[in-house]
């Protein structure tokens, strides 16, 4: 038979690469470093937002220069610098043996998260109106106690889908990490082409995986926005609440 | 009071996006995607300087031969520091041989682990990268062999794990090379083999400079590359590393041709065979030091 295109794409080769444990392997990196990275991030994003909406300017700029800072430069050349610049600069064998290439993957893109996580925050703080604040303290709560009871709270539900984007676009720029050397799910699947040349086979192995990684936490952050939804008339269907609901469990939405 | 703060943002705005496409603008001229100058004769229809005929080779009709290389790879490829001018043993090797084709050459900097795919598909004509050939590699390309280089060893000066060359002395240790070499399969086949239950640990990174960069601030134990290399890197290391002698087993390098390409490959072949005899050769290897190297 005739073809028009010549097309050489052996489908096999995605078949056997797919659970190669290799590759499984660097999947399995790749969640770890976008997993702890993301915990660092929402932990010193929130930090850096409330200090950001601090009226105190030693408070709020500190604040602001970091996330000037970080969200101002490409997160390879901050990659770069904190594993090949920080272990030149740092000639120390104490700090050599610690700094690891998979803990500077994960601090690296922690503080770069960080700094889009406190805008993020920050947006949903300013979200909750100023009257709730002024209640809090009229009950004698601190600012801190007001901020942590009231206000948070009622600021997760902005600041929710923003934070799934941003897990789902730290997931895929952990491939960056190849720069340090981490063999992550994108760059082994790259090593495995080098020997057997079979490119498009293997970049398919790597996009299945991320498909696979991101479709499951996608399902998972509708589901949260639904548990979170202010009242029940807000609460949008997700495809686990219809399936639930089709097998008669769940909430009864619409009756 | 709304409208005319927001009017004013804008004109902020309009005044900044107009900055940047200025600055864009300024740039354009010198934009030459990351192709270095060609350098050459006019191309001649027909005979060349070397007497070859290329009038069959429809890769040299526009005169052209494009060379696809890893620029990161002293002293076989690199950028002259601080300019994008490319030199080195094998930029000048096929400068020669352009020049006894008659043709001009250019030089698309290509990352290692995509030359082999690019040429595959015409990105360029032909590839000299100081490229072992292997019989997984000849599988996919042809090679016109044109030059003989061994393997070599790096590691920190005083050798403080005793490395004696490619052998058990490297398992368990971390080894920095560069992704889609040769290096990379022998160290693979050693883990399979006598480092089955004590795994040397490969670190990849896309360029060699990176790899030697992790050995020297000591994220690895030993850095893997060709010999003239690491003898190159660890000149240029202040004192920090040495090469592990003897060097590892001398195997050609080839130039690598489409398969399809059988004209240019033997166009390529005469054009070798030319500056061999016309003495071009020995005197450009000369010129590197790497008289050593002359193909066997």
């Amino acid at each position: 038979m005739e073809w028009l295109l010549a097309i050489r794409y052996d489908i096999d080769t995605v078949g056997d690469f797919l659970f190669n444990p290799i590759i499984l392997r660097a999947l399995r990196k790749t969640l770890y470093i976008a997993l702890l990275a993301m915990v660092l991030g929402v932990g010193l994003g929130v930090v850096l937002a409330v200090m950001r909406v601090s009226r105190n300017p030693f408070v709020s700029v500190p604040a602001g220069v970091y996330i000037w800072f970080w969200r101002a430069t490409p997160v390879i050349l901050q990659l770069l610098a904190l594993w090949f610049g920080l272990r030149q600069v740092i000639d120390e064998d104490i700090f050599r043996d610690n700094w690891t290439r998979f803990r500077a993957a994960v601090v690296t893109f922690g503080l770069n998260e960080a700094a889009y996580m406190a805008e993020i925050v920050r947006g949903g703080i300013q979200s909750v109106e100023s009257g709730q604040m002024d209640a809090a303290k009229s009950l004698g709560m601190t600012n801190l106690q007001a901020l942590r009871r009231i206000i948070l709270p009622q600021a997760f539900r902005v600041i929710i889908p923003p934070t799934g984007n941003e897990f789902i676009a730290l997931l895929k720029n952990t491939s960056v990490a190849f720069a340090i050397g981490v063999v992550e799910l994108l760059n082994a699947a790259k090593i495995q082409s080098a020997r057997n040349f079979k490119v498009m086979e293997l970049y398919t192995v790597a996009a299945f995986w991320y498909l696979v990684l991101v479709s499951i936490f996608s399902l998972g952050q509708a589901e949260l926005e639904r548990v979170m939804a202010a009242s029940e008339r807000d609460r949008p269907e997700t495809l686990l609440s219809r399936a639930l609901s089709l097998m008669g469990t769940g909430s009864r939405r619409g009756i | 009071m709304l409208s005319r703060s927001l009017s004013r943002y804008f004109l902020v705005f309009a005044v900044l996006a107009l900055a940047a496409a200025l600055a864009f603008a300024a740039c354009d001229d010198d934009d030459d995607d990351g192709e270095t100058p060609a350098v050459g004769e006019t191309p001649a229809a027909g005979e060349t300087p070397a007497g070859i005929d290329i009038s069959g080779v429809p890769e040299l009709q526009d005169g052209v031969l494009s060379v696809g290389s890893e620029i990161a790879y002293a002293p076989f490829e690199f950028f002259e520091e601080g300019t994008e001018i490319a030199d080195g043993l094998d930029i000048d090797l096929a400068e020669a041989i352009a020049e006894a084709l008659g043709v001009e050459v250019e030089f698309i900097n290509t990352g290692f682990d995509g030359l082999i795919p690019a040429l595959q598909t015409a990105e360029f004509d032909i590839l000299v990268s100081a490229m072992t050939i292997r019989p997984d590699r000849e599988e996919q390309i042809d090679f016109v062999p044109y030059i003989t280089v061994g393997l070599g060893v790096v590691v920190p000066t005083g050798n403080p794990d005793n490395v004696t060359g490619l052998d058990e002395s490297l398992c368990g240790l971390t080894l920095a090379v560069q992704v889609a070499t040769i290096q990379v399969t022998f160290l693979e086949d050693l883990n399979a083999d006598v480092c089955a239950d004590n795994n040397i640990d490969i670190v990849t990174f896309d360029s060699n400079p990176l790899a030697v960069e992790d050995l020297r601030t000591g994220g690895s134990d030993a850095n893997f590359s060709d010999f003239p290399v690491a003898a190159e890197d660890a000149a240029q290391s202040e004192g920090d590393l040495e090469v592990v002698e003897p060097q590892v087993d001398p195997e050609p390098y080839g130039i690598g041709v489409d398969k399809g390409s059988t004209e240019l490959k033997d166009a390529i072949a005469d054009a070798l065979q030319a500056i061999m005899d016309s003495g071009e050769y020995d005197q450009i290897l000369a010129n590197w030091d790497l008289e050593a190297v002359a193909l066997q």
